[in-house]
């Protein structure tokens, strides 16, 4: 799928994450994270799964997270790719 | 649940509990929203652009989770309102609030702190690092040599810029030249940055880059923009400085920075009194250099502006660069004078 349009999903609670997602030529993925140290490389293995997964090759995606688990990421991020979807 | 808060009624219980907390409250807002408990209002706060402002919780609620419920909503419709990064000004004490929240620190100076969201520092150092690499390359700074910076508007780059850029140039090893990035003068930012690299090209050692909304900008420094006096100006320049020796000059690897003598605009007078009272502090020399005259006045933008203003061409070669000149009798610079008359402000 294409993100077509700049879309947003998730809040700023703790254990939660806000996904910003906007076209963009080439894909780009920006990770923020109270917990970036030790968690960055697993945060961003989730995310290359889910825009491999929906065929996602152009973008910019950002995330901002509280200490997330994977399914709330893969979730936040899946809501965010359905609102930045053509319609 | 975070709401917003839209009728007259809201509007005056938000503003007596933001006054309860010991904030001021200020008009001019894009959002403002708050969070009820029984209710009364527990959390409030509000967004002007792409600053949030008066975020107040009610102390028994501070430990939990109101802040990043209000803040996540002012972010969401800032976001929605087409604001990819945020601001916000808090006492130093809510910094480590708002950093976890995924806020970045930009400055702390006395009772106030800049944090940004968004990240858009980290891209602003890291364009200039890759411009100051590629003039490395090109030219290497020699061994212990200053790199030094000036701050200008340029509205327009005049023969007094130029000069100052000389000079300072001369004074170190290189000199970068930041360009105010916030477009709210006559000339636009991108005319007005390419008109400061046509008038330095004859300078190899001189990099031109622009601020961001990190100097001089509605954020860091909303006074300079404004005409009317206001009794925070003080506090907000020495924070726009506090931001440049805490993170722009570390990230170019300035120690000098170049100004101006400023015989006519009292805020330009202040803000430069600042900087020597801010930057010392963080290794930053700071350099006075005299304005350059033509006829008894300085050779300022804001005499061409006058001149342009009153339809006096001929005053122009003596003020302006022949490659301003030629762009103010340009087509585009005709647009931005025909503009000029309905300006407002010292700086505009």
């Amino acid at each position: 799928m294409k993100i077509a349009r700049k879309a947003q999903a998730g809040t700023m609670q703790s254990s939660d994450l806000m996904v910003a997602l906007e076209p963009a030529d080439e894909l780009s993925v920006e990770i923020e994270s109270t917990v970036k140290k030790q968690f960055d490389h697993l945060i961003r293995a989730v995310v290359d799964e889910v825009l491999a997964r929906h065929g996602v090759t152009a973008g910019r995606v950002r995330l901002t997270d509280r200490g997330a688990l994977d399914y709330a990421i893969q979730a936040r991020l899946e809501t965010a790719l359905s609102r930045a979807a053509e319609r | 649940m975070v709401t917003q808060l839209l009728s007259s009624g809201d509007v005056a219980l938000a503003k007596a509990f933001i006054e309860a907390q010991g904030l001021a409250f200020e008009p001019g807002f894009d959002d403002l929203v708050g969070v009820f408990e029984g209710g009364a209002l527990v959390a409030a706060g509000a967004r002007a652009g792409e600053v949030l402002k008066m975020v107040a919780i009610d102390p028994a609620h501070q430990s939990g989770a109101l802040l990043g419920e209000l803040v996540g909503e002012l972010v969401r419709l800032g976001r929605s309102a087409g604001h990819d990064g945020l601001f916000v000004f808090t006492r130093p004490a809510h910094a480590t609030s708002f950093e976890a929240l995924n806020f970045r620190l930009l400055a702390s100076h006395a009772t106030v702190a800049l944090l940004e969201y968004g990240g858009r520092f980290e891209a602003w150092q890291a364009a200039a690092r890759a411009a100051l690499a590629a003039l490395e390359a090109r030219r290497p700074l020699r061994p212990g040599a200053t790199t030094g910076a000036v701050v200008v508007n340029a509205n327009p780059f005049t023969f007094g810029h130029q000069w100052l850029v000389e000079q300072a140039a001369a004074r170190c090893g290189r000199l970068v030249v930041l360009v105010v990035r916030e477009d709210r003068s006559a000339f636009p930012f991108e005319a007005r940055r390419r008109l400061v690299r046509q008038g330095t090209r004859h300078l190899a050692e001189v990099l031109v880059l622009d601020t961001g909304p990190y100097a001089v900008s509605a954020v860091t420094f909303p006074a300079y923009f404004l005409s009317r006096a206001d009794p925070v100006a003080g506090i907000q320049m020495e924070l726009d400085l506090a931001l440049f020796g805490q993170r722009l000059a570390p990230a170019l690897g300035v120690t000098r920075r170049f100004v101006g003598t400023e015989p006519r605009c009292a805020t330009t007078r202040a803000y430069n009194a600042a900087m020597r009272r801010v930057l010392p502090a963080f290794g930053i020399e700071v350099v006075e250099l005299p304005r350059l005259e033509a006829g008894g006045a300085p050779v300022s933008a804001s005499a061409v502006r006058a001149a342009l203003l009153s339809g006096d061409v001929a005053a122009l070669p003596a003020l302006v660069p022949p490659s301003t000149l030629s762009y103010l009798l340009s087509d585009e610079g005709r647009a931005v004078r025909a503009r000029l008359g309905g300006a407002e402000g010292r700086h505009a």
